[in-house]
């Protein structure tokens, strides 16, 4: 909600500075951003009533003197006479009426109203609806302006459960569904109750005489309709927060007065249905249960203080809450009023000291086992839970976020041979993923088991001793085998047939439940640590990658660590890696063969033929200056 | 390929894999606040309206009870947990006070943007003993928030509301480039929440607090794309080694 920094501070005599306001907020918990000396605001659900001039004033009371002056209609009023009919009490337990006409439509604004167009740069509609909308700013009450010459009938406010056209004020033509509290005239919807007036009975330009109603309307009745019909509605906003059930009358009589600051009023009366009289909330005073929950010490004369600066009454040893506070009930809520007062961040810290637990031997199975796949170059993944496409007993999603996120995955092998795929897609010759999750199906019931899943594909790894064995059931049972002997595990090799890809190097995976492993796994040494620290991401590059292989023969095999150190350790914007993929030393002639692999990509370009040659050559120059060392082919 | 004796061969280098980023966040939280005497529980992504929200003081008109807000599943008879409060509450029906709780996991909210995603993951903690108050809570927030960020850092405690707190606060740190970023979420247990698990009130309070993993993670990785952290692409996770 924005309200301007010169709204409030025409009623704060000392003039505090926009800077000295917004500390102020934030310390009461009213988070926001300031421009071109507005304020931005961002309020928490429970506080409805700082949703306007009036309700953020009363906030910072606590901190400021406030002079309210606002002129209010303080006239004896007729009673007015209307066929009006409240079938849902319950939910609208009190609603004004107020008749209204004027001898002429003020072509100019004055004073606040002119303000709040102008400072907030908003546009202006007509008279009566203009007047409803500053006063919703200034009150945090929003009002509804009818035209009175089109409620030609009884006016009815109900609860209905049918499909009915309705028509906002604004144009917008929507159905209305299940159920909707609404004003009816004649049968037919004119009111959206809380949310939008409809089209027919809206006022225009031309109105001159108003029938403006003040209701206080339950929030339950009011959440979710804006999102449902997709309206934007500040009222609305509002009610779901709450307002204040008594101001109803107090705002009609504001609406009076700003009318005849613009024009004549010729008739006017109001009326006011009051269902069920709201009892007041009173709290018994007990500064020691305060001091208590905050951990300070202050004395019961500050406490009460600080709370009837903030609008709370002392009644003998209650605290009575005012009725624009839904959201105290109780002691703590007190304790946060007072926290607030003094700045969370002035509670001095007093020392904890929780109690050391036992059970520290948490999911080490589980551990080991993520540790254990670490070690043998497997990636650790993390995927949704949502799919398009389930086997029978998957959880169905109600309300999806789209078809192809319906339901919830009952295996986590497909999504890891999604990412496999993605991975090939981005020339990865080698990839080895994991992951662990709770996965859950329905079948008389809600069942949830913990998983494991593998999926392999393509090299075992890329190092002189891997790089040409290709991952395979073998390959992992062995590895498996090792450190669990006594278990047996069920390699599968998923079908590459109807898989969109052109690889053909099987697909190796296992999925198996965490419980079904036994404690022989909580023997295993793993030699992959966590990392020491958290490093900091490299952007990732999207680009094609080029690969260029180097093979040496060495006679003088006391040069390779020099070799190695040189290729391993160069640097260059467009070298992603460089490997070793091939060693070979051959006893009789004494020569040693060293092939390295370097992966060419950018950042930013896709490397052309030219920029690639330039480091490659510089490689095999650089290599070549050292002693033995030859490149077959080249001289 | 035949193994050369007494002859100096390259360093056989083999790639390790990673544990995912998130998952690494999580569990360095969760050892940290073990190590403060937390003990962790666990309990399921699919949850009741009674647990996620009732016993939690969400009322049926909050907002997050919405559709557009909540996952529902099997015709609204569960919904994927919004946050993992409902283990606590699991935990604190299950053990009487003094008690520490911690869990961690994926947590389901209706959402799907740079910044938003339908899945992510929190830990939180709970402390429920005779006496414990705001005070106290500050000191383990700032213990928690020195161990992530280092002593160095700036933080604010404001005042916020969540149903099942009362107080509520929400905690920011300043960034380098002068921001202030929200970190967590905490406040004293509403005396509510204590009663809807059999807890006395009167003899208990307790302190909560609870954390998004993907934030903080983002903030110590530099990761800027929170999408990043599931696309489950090799390039990405192997720099988190």
């Amino acid at each position: 909600m924005k309200i301007a920094y010169n709204h409030l501070v025409q009623y704060m005599p000392g003039n505090p500075t926009i800077e000295e306001i917004s500390d102020s907020l934030f310390q009461l918990g009213h988070e926001h951003e300031i421009e071109d000396n507005i304020f931005d605001m961002e309020f928490t659900p429970n506080r409805g009533d700082c949703l306007s001039i009036n309700g953020l004033l009363r906030d910072l009371a606590v901190f400021y003197s406030i002079d309210l002056n606002q002129e209010i209609y303080n006239e004896k009023l007729n009673e007015l006479n209307i066929d009006f009919k409240n079938q849902s009490e319950k939910i609208c337990p009190k609603i004004s009426f107020l008749k209204l006409e004027i001898d002429k439509v003020p072509e100019l604004y004055k004073n606040s109203l002119e303000g709040y167009f102008t400072d907030l740069s908003l546009s202006k509609n007509n008279f009566f609806s203009d007047v409803s909308n500053y006063l919703s700013y200034e009150t945090g009450q929003p009002t509804h302006c009818y035209d009175a010459d089109s409620i030609n009938g009884e006016l009815i406010f109900h609860e209905i459960d049918k499909q009915e056209e309705f028509e906002t004020l604004l144009g917008k033509k929507i159905t209305l569904k299940d159920k909707n509290a609404v004003f009816s005239l004649n049968n037919k919807v004119i009111n959206l109750a809380g949310i939008m007036g409809g089209k027919s009975t809206a006022c225009t330009a031309h109105t001159k005489t108003v029938l403006v109603e003040c209701a206080y309307f339950k929030p339950e009745v009011i959440i979710g309709k804006c999102i449902k019909y997709d309206i934007k509605s500040e009222a609305a906003h509002k009610f779901e927060r709450g307002v204040d059930q008594h101001s109803q009358d107090k705002v009609l009589r504001r609406f009076i007065q700003v009318v005849s600051d613009h024009a004549n009023i010729k008739e006017m009366s109001i009326v006011t249905y009051n269902y069920k009289e709201n009892q007041d909330i009173k709290i018994p005073i007990n500064v020691n249960k305060i001091n208590e929950i905050i951990g300070i010490n202050i004395n019961e004369n500050d406490y009460l203080n600080y709370l009837t600066k903030l609008g709370f009454a002392i009644e003998e040893n209650f605290v009575v809450v005012p009725s624009f506070r839904s959201d105290i009930k109780t002691q703590n809520d007190l304790a946060e009023e007072v926290a607030r007062v003094i700045g969370y961040d002035n509670i001095l810290i007093e020392e904890i000291n929780i109690p050391k637990n036992v059970n520290l031997n948490y999911k080490d199975i589980e551990n080991k086992l993520r540790f254990f796949l670490l070690d043998n170059g497997f990636y650790e993944v993390i995927n949704s839970p949502f799919v398009g496409i389930a086997s029978k007993e998957a959880i169905k999603v109600d309300n999806p976020l789209d078809s192809n996120k319906a339901f919830l995955r009952t295996n986590l092998t497909d999504s890891l041979v999604e990412n496999l795929l993605f991975n090939e897609r981005r020339q990865k010759d080698s990839v080895k993923l994991f992951e662990i999750s709770d996965i859950y199906s329905s079948k008389n019931g809600i069942h949830k088991k913990r998983v494991l899943s593998i999926v392999a594909s393509g090299r075992v790894g890329l190092n002189y001793q891997d790089f040409s064995k290709k991952i395979d059931k073998k390959y992992l049972t062995a590895m498996f085998q090792e450190i669990l002997p006594n278990e047996v595990f069920d390699f599968q090799i998923i079908s590459r047939e109807t898989l969109d890809t052109k690889i053909k190097s099987e697909i190796i995976a296992l999925e198996v439940d965490i419980e079904k492993f036994t404690d022989d796994i909580l023997n295993y040494k793993e030699s992959s640590k966590p990392p020491d620290k958290f490093v900091q991401f490299n952007p990732i590059s999207d680009l094609p990658s080029s690969i260029k292989d180097i093979s040496y023969s060495i006679k003088n095999f006391n040069k390779i660590p020099e070799l190695e150190k040189l290729l391993l350790s160069y640097k260059s914007d467009i070298v992603k890696n460089i490997f070793i993929f091939d060693y070979f030393h051959n006893k009789k002639t004494q020569e040693t063969k060293i092939g390295f692999r370097i992966i060419f990509q950018s950042i930013d370009t896709t490397l052309t033929a030219e920029e690639i040659e330039l480091v490659y050559n510089d490689l095999i120059n650089k290599s070549l200056k050292i002693e033995g060392i030859a490149i077959p082919g080249i001289h | 390929m035949s193994k050369p004796k007494g002859i100096l061969s390259p360093k056989l280098v083999k790639d390790r894999g990673s544990l995912h980023p998130i998952n690494y966040m999580k569990d360095s939280i969760m050892d940290l606040l073990v190590s403060f005497g937390f003990e962790i529980i666990d309990g399921p992504e699919i949850e009741s309206e009674e647990f996620n929200f009732d016993m939690l003081n969400i009322r049926k008109s909050h907002p997050a009870r919405q559709m557009h807000d909540t996952f529902y599943v099997e015709r609204k008879s569960n919904l994927l947990r919004t946050h993992t409060s409902p283990v606590q509450i699991r935990g604190m029906l299950e053990k009487k006070p003094p008690l520490a709780f911690i869990s961690g996991g994926k947590v389901f909210r209706k959402d799907d943007d740079a910044t938003h995603l339908p899945m992510f993951h929190q830990v939180e903690g709970i402390y429920v003993d005779e006496n414990v108050s705001f005070s106290q809570l500050k000191d383990l927030i700032y213990k928690i928030i020195y161990s992530l960020f280092g002593e160095d850092v700036e933080l604010r405690f404001r005042p916020s509301y969540f149903p099942f707190t009362e107080p509520s606060a929400e905690v920011d740190i300043l960034s380098k480039e002068g921001k202030w970023l929200e970190i967590l979420g905490c406040g004293l247990v509403n005396p509510v929440v204590l009663e809807n698990c059999n807890i006395d009130y009167k003899i208990y309070s307790g302190l909560a607090f609870g954390l998004g993993i993907e934030r903080i993670a983002m903030l110590k990785h530099g990761v800027t794309d929170i999408r990043e952290f599931y696309k489950s692409n090799l390039d990405f996770l192997s720099q988190f080694k």
